[in-house]
């Protein structure tokens, strides 16, 4: 290269000496917490310079220190999860409301370790986490970097710095699409309408869980939710059947029709879409080939600890009782008035919802155990309730509500008033081949009362029966509440609509119309309130606003009542009734009458789920009350285990159960 | 450097017309990745050198302790071709020794050292290759093996800050914390075949 | 003349980052040396494999404490090479203005620190106050001013900040105009000049024997070696730019590739701004929470030209949550161990420092 430089080069370098010279503008970057330490305990007294500082402000969106807002972090620890120098910890905090869909417990970070990277911020479910513009703190004592980040730092308000947007976001907020059955199709027969997970599905759906368990708190039986989700997600069928099975001898009917508390819960669901904790445990039971249920789940249950009890009502409640009791080594015969098992389950729910094969796979799993069915067997008609007391050491009741109830308005007691649980059995029958479409009497147009998920299955059926035997479907649907605060599921709401159900809410039916002894339509007034200022079902009107809407019939779906005749009247007296149902003690033992147990609607309710955990808490009563007295056989370590083990997972009240508020 | 997709068939069709590849995979229009048997790798690299390889870029091995071998990886770069290739070779976890390519290619030596200091493979022909690079008084198996476990080794030699902790708050109640653990561990030894 | 043994670092300013070069001397001659790396091993390769495909990104910074952005990306192209995925078109852009701020920042930091050798420390100075806007620009990009973890894989972390364009240009025109000052100041100053010029050469042979890449290859070997030139990554192929040469490698010439190259990244940085389309800057690696992203199986080695050369990540997956192996290939793995070993002995003393400036020698990517 050639040498440029000569004696005139340093000459030309004179020019900078007159240059104004290049700096960095010096703001101080004390805050007046390090200006105070630094004037006590520097050396050099530099007073004038540290005093006045203001520390220099961090750019918009610099990772600073942390803070985390209380009111909405629910605990899910997701951060400690993600955290790559574990500078993040869980501490138990009982002070904050126990409420459902978060855990008393908030991050503390060890700022030693933490590398601010903010991915704890990008993961975190509710956004609670964030990164302020402060960065800077010091401390003469280590032990002071372990800090726990509130909504203000240091106590006082500080300007957001890093915040996580959708960009950033490490979480999968929407749902995998699940493939539902068309409308217009299914609109006209009783095929299953939620088709299922394939497993490429299930496994990407499984991998949006974040594992935080808050879902297991709001669920009645308190399934290990995380745990068989993280099974799918591994591709570990059998593990996920155990883990399923540990809590809930119904999974294959709870992954269609649950009301899935959990999905409310999921702390995804906060600002995305919950996993859909439902249809995974359902892909769990479907995709689980019949021989991996005795691989995975069959230990000998032949011993038998030398105790029979009787299980009156084959429904979820008995059911779950019967088989967690068989588990622990009792003789157990389950008495059903029908003649398929299942209750509510074979009878109530249709079909589109709630094919049978999937009730026939959980309850063949039940009896495989050796819980014996013994149907067509009404009890105080075709057994007595003293023999029953008599020949076994306890008896569960889980009967449920099976009856109508009725709604006290002019002209309800047309024969064309039907009740839901009167029309529900018929179709089910229907699907069933039992019954043919022309005994079973569906208007051209009928009007269903309610708004629960019972008058929407009676609304559905009733289309597609008209469907079925008219070709079109007119059926109209009316309830006291509005329709964004209807008490069913939303998912019914939606594919309600799309059947083509006509919608009436906001309005309180005042009287059935009659023309010659039939029934031409419904008069209907305005609902103003539903509640009046105690808390009391006390609906008010508008007489004004009446609208009437015409239909041949009228379905009334307003809820279920109890039947209490089977009960003798000796036990009757005995019992105490509130609101219909019969009161007992958290694991279901009746006051007065020791070997009586009961569960389900009669005990709690209100939905399936509940009921299931009634037959495990119930089983665990029984156990409780029968084990000692018992002439057990000597059993082996096995079943002593098992025992144990169900006994340890027997489900404790939920929030809502407990009557908390949400 | 057009055609560079070319450059890939260009440099298969020679090796593999020389050589015999156990497999071979093109990871794009700029790299190919071969696995050769321990004996033939020598020769390739030579091969490859005196058709315009002439750069090591890489050198170093992965552990597969499920299969008892060390897979070592040369990976070679020829700028006017512009295409990286992987040599991967096999050896034998028990008894890992390869012959260095120091004559082949001289900037290896630091590599085999290095390798040799976390792997534990000997590369006879290096001089240098079992000194102290890195690692000063090293007393435990090479790091990089994937039985070394990094945290029971911190564990051993360091000592554990301890915290004092004034966030918990209880309130006068019992750790459900504690319980949700307990919980858990009992949940994943249901999954491994617990009861029922 | 008695032989002696001498430390150059780790505490010494010529000594970039802690390692120490041991010499053997006699007189002011070098007879013997070679580098001292394993103060700085962190055990990086280790504890990639103990984090997730998404936690990595807190760790892989730090394997080069100037110039971390070139680790993120390598690490990101490594990923997105196994798992088949297209980023986004912007994030490209995007990548390629946070390489060039960061090489900016390198090299300006090497000019620098060309004045400690030379004991020239004005030089210094005014390379870090340059240096300080671009963190200060980082800062308000990336949120961070030195480890940024804004390069993920799958495109990077959060679009640019609004009115970010404002800054990089005042800043690039800034630098632009003090450009002549620079080179007056270090390599048209005829002290340094005179130190620099035809001290420790590299022939062209030497270069293939020891494997160096970067600005010590092309300035001794004539050709424009750069793997932004060869194989293109991110969208280099669409920007116009050369890549300085030199026919004959001696420090004053390595440091004048230096200085023009940083003319070259300017340029880049304002094409990118032009050619920057709107859009997504992020993809995620697949369904699912971040902790659950999986990537196949494979064997890939991703490189990026860094200030100091060929810069690779050399991984493998075997299907799971975490990377199964990273190796990483530090750019002055070369220069820095074989070359301070082979080439050291016969300069003087002082020379030692300057070979560690203007090859770049990172001891932080040499221990990892």
């Amino acid at each position: 290269m050639k040498n440029r430089s000569n004696m005139f080069t340093s000459w030309r370098l004179l020019k900078y000496l007159f240059k104004k010279p290049l700096t960095i503008p010096y703001i101080d970057i004390f805050t007046k917490k390090n200006a105070d330490y630094l004037n006590k305990n520097s050396i050099i007294k530099i007073k004038s310079r540290v005093v006045n500082s203001e520390p220099r402000e961090g750019a918009d969106n610099i990772r600073g220190f942390h803070t985390n807002d209380w009111e909405e972090c629910i605990g899910c620890s997701t951060c400690m999860d993600i955290c790559p120098t574990e500078a993040i910890t869980m501490a138990e905090r009982l002070d904050v409301e126990d409420k459902e869909g978060a855990l008393q417990q908030r991050p503390i970070i060890d700022y030693g370790r933490c590398c601010f990277c903010a991915l704890c911020v990008d993961t975190c479910t509710t956004g609670s986490l964030k990164m302020s513009k402060e960065y800077i703190y010091s401390h003469s004592d280590p032990d002071q970097f372990l800090l726990m980040p509130e909504d203000l730092w240091q106590g006082q308000v500080v300007k957001d710095g890093w915040v996580k947007d959708e960009v950033s976001d490490l979480l999968d907020l929407k749902r995998v699409h699940m493939e539902h059955e068309d409308p217009e199709e299914r609109k006209s027969s009783f095929i299953e309408i939620v088709r299922g997970y394939s497993k490429e599905y299930a496994k990407q759906e499984a991998a949006r869980c974040v594992e935080c368990g808050v879902c297991t708190g709001s669920c009645p039986v308190q399934m290990h939710i995380p745990a068989y989700i993280k099974a799918i997600w591994e591709d570990d069928i059998e593990g996920a059947l155990r883990e399923v099975y540990e809590t809930n001898p119904l999974p294959g009917v709870c992954g269609r029709v649950c009301t899935h508390n959990c999905e409310t819960a999921c702390s995804i669901a906060v600002r995305g879409e919950a996993i859909a904790i439902r249809w995974l445990k359902r892909y769990i039971i479907d995709s689980a080939p019949d021989d991996i249920y005795k691989k995975a789940l069959m230990e000998p249950v032949s011993e038998v600890i030398d105790a029979s009890v009787a299980v009156i009502g084959a429904g979820p409640a008995g059911l779950a009782a019967a088989y967690y009791l068989r588990v622990m080594g009792y003789k157990v015969d389950v008495y059903e008035e029908k003649t398929l098992t299942g209750g509510v389950m074979r009878y109530g729910i249709p079909a589109y919802r709630l094919p049978d094969s999937a009730i026939d796979k959980d309850i063949d799993f039940i009896e495989s155990i050796g819980v014996k069915m013994i149907t067509n067997t009404r009890v105080g008609k075709d057994i007595s309730m003293d023999k029953l007391e008599k020949e076994y050491d306890a008896v569960f009741l889980g009967t449920g509500f099976f009856k109508p109830r009725p709604l006290n308005i002019l002209g309800a007691d047309h024969k064309d008033v039907i009740g839901a649980m009167e029309f529900l059995p018929k179709v089910r029958d229907f699907e069933r081949g039992v019954l043919e479409l022309e005994d079973i009497d569906v208007a051209r147009s009928i009007v269903v009362i309610g708004g629960g998920d019972v008058a929407f299955d009676v609304a559905r059926s009733a289309t597609r029966l008209q469907m079925l035997k008219y070709g079109e479907s007119h059926v109209k649907l009316t309830s006291l509440e509005d329709q964004n605060v209807l008490p069913c599921s939303e998912d019914e709401l939606i594919e309600g609509a799309e059947e083509g159900i006509e919608f009436f809410c906001g309005n309180g039916p005042q009287e059935v119309l009659l023309k010659k002894g039939k029934v031409t339509g419904l008069r209907l007034w305005k609902c103003l309130c539903i509640f009046d200022e105690t808390g009391k079902f006390n609906p008010e009107f508008d007489k004004e606003c009446e609208q009437i809407i015409d239909g041949e019939q009228v379905y009334i779906a307003i809820g279920q009542s109890p039947d209490y005749d089977y009960i003798p009247a000796s036990l009757n007296e005995k019992l105490s009734f509130k609101w219909g149902k019969i009161e007992a003690s958290e694991l279901g033992q009746v006051k007065g009458v020791d070997w009586l147990f009961v569960g389900g609607d009669i005990l709690r309710g209100p939905d399936l789920i509940s009921g299931v955990a009634d037959g495990h808490r119930s089983a665990q009563g029984i156990d409780d009350y029968l084990y000692n007295k018992a002439k057990k056989k000597e059993v082996s370590k096995t079943l002593q285990e098992m025992r144990l083990a169900a006994k340890q997972g027997t489900p404790h009240l939920t929030y809502r159960q407990k009557g908390k508020k949400l | 450097m057009t055609n560079s997709m070319n450059n890939v068939d260009y440099i298969s069709n020679l090796v593999e017309s020389n050589f015999k590849l156990i497999e071979k995979e093109i990871v794009n229009k700029n790299q190919v990745s071969y696995i050769i048997d321990k004996e033939s790798v020598h020769s390739l690299l030579t091969f490859l050198k005196t058709n315009g390889w002439i750069q090591l870029s890489y050198l170093s091995a992965i552990d597969w302790p499920k299969e008892n071998k060390f897979e070592l990886v040369y990976i070679v770069f020829n700028w006017e071709m512009p295409v990286y290739i992987q040599v991967r070779a096999m050896l034998d976890r028990n008894n890992p020794v390869m012959p260095s390519i120091l004559p082949i290619f001289p900037g290896c030596k630091y590599y085999e050292r290095e390798t040799h200091e976390f792997f534990g493979i000997k590369f006879p022909g290096n001089p240098d290759h079992e000194k102290q690079l890195i690692l000063e008084e090293w007393d435990e198996i090479p790091p990089l093996r994937k039985d070394f476990d990094p945290r029971a080794y911190s564990d051993k030699k360091f000592a554990k800050r301890e915290y004092t902790e004034d966030f918990v708050n209880l309130n006068g109640q019992e750790s459900k914390q504690i319980i949700r653990k307990q919980r858990k561990t009992k949940i994943m030894n249901v999954r491994k075949g617990g009861k029922k | 003349m008695k032989e002696m043994k001498l430390f150059l670092g780790p505490q010494h300013p010529g000594m970039h980052g802690n390692a120490a070069v041991h010499m053997y001397v006699e007189g002011d001659m070098i007879v013997k040396a070679f580098l001292l790396p394993g103060m700085l091993h962190r055990g990086f390769e280790k504890g990639m494999e103990r984090h997730t495909w998404v936690n990595n990104i807190g760790l892989i910074p730090r394997v080069c404490v100037v110039e971390p952005d070139i680790n993120e990306m390598a690490f990101a192209q490594g990923v997105e090479m196994l798992l088949g995925m297209e980023i986004p078109e912007r994030a490209h852009y995007i990548r390629m203005i946070i390489l060039e701020l960061a090489r900016l920042s390198t090299h300006l930091m090497a000019y620098g620190g060309l004045g400690s050798p030379t004991g020239l420390y004005t030089l210094m100075y005014h390379a870090h106050t340059d240096r300080n806007t671009i963190l200060n620009i980082f800062e308000k990009i990336t949120g961070h001013r030195v480890y940024h973890m804004y390069i993920v894989p799958g495109g990077v972390r959060k679009d640019l900040p609004v009115g970010i364009e404002k800054d990089i240009h005042a800043f690039l025109d800034d630098l632009e105009n003090r450009y002549e000052e620079y080179r007056d100041l270090g390599i048209n100053n005829p002290t340094i000049l005179a130190r620099i010029t035809n001290t420790i050469e590299l022939p062209a042979e030497v270069v293939w024997e020891l494997g160096v890449t970067g600005i010590g290859m092309r300035s001794a070997v004539n050709k424009e070696y750069d793997l932004r030139k060869v194989i293109p990554y991110a969208r280099y192929d669409k920007i116009d730019f050369t890549v300085p040469i030199a026919d004959y490698s001696d420090a004053k010439s390595r440091v004048d590739c230096k200085l023009q190259e940083v003319v070259q990244s300017i340029n880049i940085i304002r094409q990118c701004l032009v050619k920057m389309p709107e859009g997504e800057v992020k993809l995620p690696l697949g369904r699912g929470q971040s902790m659950r992203w999986t990537v196949p199986k494979g064997h890939v080695y991703s490189v990026v030209e860094s200030s100091r050369g060929e810069f690779g990540y050399y991984m493998v997956s075997d299907g799971g949550l975490n990377p199964y192996r990273v190796g990483v290939r530090g750019a002055s793995y070369p220069q820095g161990l074989l070359g301070i070993e082979k080439y050291l002995p016969g300069t003087r003393i002082d020379d030692a420092a300057l070979w560690v400036d203007t090859m770049g020698v990172c001891s932080p990517e040499i221990d990892r």
